[in-house]
């Protein structure tokens, strides 16, 4: 008894920040949720029905899972694909080093380069119309407004790549290390293949990464909207207009 | 045509060990040609900080609505310049009251971190108590909600704590995040992605920065990459130790 109180204490500093900081103020927010505004009094569930018949919340809520959708399996593919080819690599720590640059930079200086690269008259606009002039074959190209059209998810999509790779191949390589060496070497003496060696070894010995790389890609997700938003104001084009956006503005 | 060709062993073993060498040959240009990918949008950086405002306002005139055409760069400025540094190191003094607030914030919410998430990431990990799993679940949740949802109940809070316009306001909060706990309690060594996290919140030094100024960014990122590429430069060494830790321990 006297032990099973001692584990309380390592848990209850932080809980009761979180309490104060995070959980009191959340429920404080669903509470509020079943009010009306101003007055205060009851209403059900009128509010959820109100948000839910709104056009602007069915198109961030419907924006925001497709971003998620794209952006988190691409994210946790491309570095675990990374990660397995960096793992035995003798450069490893220093290509590792130049992937995570990126989190360093700061946002308006990252808004900038992204601004002069893909405008309309941008860097990247010009490469292509120059490519397309001098090479025949290349086909006709006339330039893209990137962040007025259906573009606008891609550019978003893979600055959140180029930002966040690093970090998570980080998180996957602590994993890999983690798995006993010993026992892809028996299989490999034998005689398993690579997609053997990854099937029955590394994947489910990964099982715990993938949770937890999953749940901060997805953080990272939200968090990539104060990038959204220097990039692109409380307004932009309709395939970036996330739910933080709606949060931002109100309806 | 029935009998076979026997392979000499040495031929055998060669080709096998050709076959390993080129693997790895080839996972090593992709990943350095992944980084290079990454990195090349920094190579703006050094240059532009170097580079005199009215060179860049020349390169930027199609993106300004001023000109037809491309913007161009000019990765070695033509004209350079420390005009944007000297402004920034000896005409704005408020540059290091910011770099040195950001400083000790970051340290201050670095040590409650580890003072309050660290034991509670290990009671996470090392007991079974009834309700463990509802109560990390919890936290991933409150994790991963939008600071926005969270913006006026935090404030009410901090207001009646008599903490507003107090540094403690972004402190507190900050420490008793849930994220640090979600990190530590997977045993990665995550301390150093931690204060990759915090990265300098210096970026707010350029609130509402436009193209016309991006000289003066430019110098100010150079200025804040050099202490992150100090904080890799170290952390490296610790992950490495983490990570042989990590495989230790299993």
């Amino acid at each position: 008894m006297r032990w099973r109180s001692k584990r309380l204490l390592f848990l209850m500093p932080g809980f009761s920040g979180v309490l104060l900081f995070y959980l009191l103020p959340f429920l404080e927010v669903v509470r509020r949720s079943f009010l009306k505004s101003g007055s205060g009094a009851f209403v059900g569930i009128d509010n959820y029905r109100a948000v839910w018949g709104n056009g602007a919340f069915v198109l961030a809520v419907r924006n925001t899972f497709l971003y998620m959708a794209v952006g988190v399996p691409l994210l946790m593919g491309i570095s675990l694909f990374l990660s397995m080819l960096l793992r035995n690599l003798l450069f490893r720590r220093r290509l590792v080093s130049v992937m995570l640059l990126p989190v360093a930079v700061p946002a308006a200086v990252m808004i900038l380069t992204l601004q002069i690269l893909i405008d309309r008259q941008g860097i990247i606009n010009g490469v292509l119309t120059k490519v397309s002039e001098q090479i025949a074959a290349f086909p006709a190209f006339s330039a893209i407004d990137y962040l007025n059209t259906e573009w606008a998810l891609v550019v978003v999509v893979c600055s959140f790549l180029w930002k966040n790779t690093g970090y998570m191949i980080i998180l996957w390589l602590a994993g890999l290390a983690a798995l006993p060496k010993e026992v892809e070497e028996a299989a490999q003496v034998d005689g398993a293949d690579r997609w053997q060696n990854w099937h029955y070894i590394i994947r489910p010995g990964l099982s715990g990464s993938f949770f937890t790389i999953g749940m901060l890609s997805v953080l990272q997700i939200f968090k990539s909207y104060r990038e959204v938003w220097m990039v692109a104001g409380s307004y932009p084009q309709e395939h970036i207009y996330f739910l933080q956006h709606l949060l931002q503005t109100g309806i | 045509m029935g009998s076979r060709v026997t392979v000499p062993a040495w031929a055998v073993q060669a080709y096998s060990r050709w076959r390993k060498r080129r693997t790895a040959w080839l996972a090593g240009g992709i990943c350095a040609a992944v980084a290079a990918l990454i990195c090349s949008p920094l190579l703006m950086i050094p240059g532009g900080a170097l580079m005199d405002s009215m060179e860049m306002q020349r390169i930027f005139s199609p993106i300004l609505g001023e000109g037809k055409g491309f913007a161009a760069w000019h990765l070695i400025p033509v004209y350079p310049t420390m005009g944007h540094f000297y402004r920034l190191l000896i005409e704005s003094p408020a540059f290091y009251q910011l770099f040195w607030n950001t400083a000790g914030m970051t340290a201050a919410i670095l040590l409650g971190q580890l003072a309050v998430g660290l034991p509670s990431a290990w009671a996470f990990a090392a007991f079974r108590f009834r309700g463990r799993d509802f109560l990390f679940g919890l936290y991933v949740v409150l994790m991963l909600l939008p600071f926005q949802v969270m913006l006026l109940p935090q404030y009410i809070v901090l207001h009646k704590l008599h903490l507003y316009n107090h540094p403690a306001a972004v402190i507190l909060p900050a420490v008793f995040s849930t994220f640090p706990v979600f990190v530590m309690y997977r045993g990665f060594t995550q301390i150093d992605a931690e204060i990759l996290e915090a990265a300098w919140p210096l970026s707010l030094y350029l609130p509402q920065i436009t193209i016309r100024q991006a000289g003066f960014a430019f110098a100010v990122a150079v200025l804040t990459l050099i202490p992150a590429l100090f904080v890799f430069a170290l952390g490296q060494d610790a992950l490495e130790e983490g990570i042989a830790y990590i495989g230790v321990k299993r």
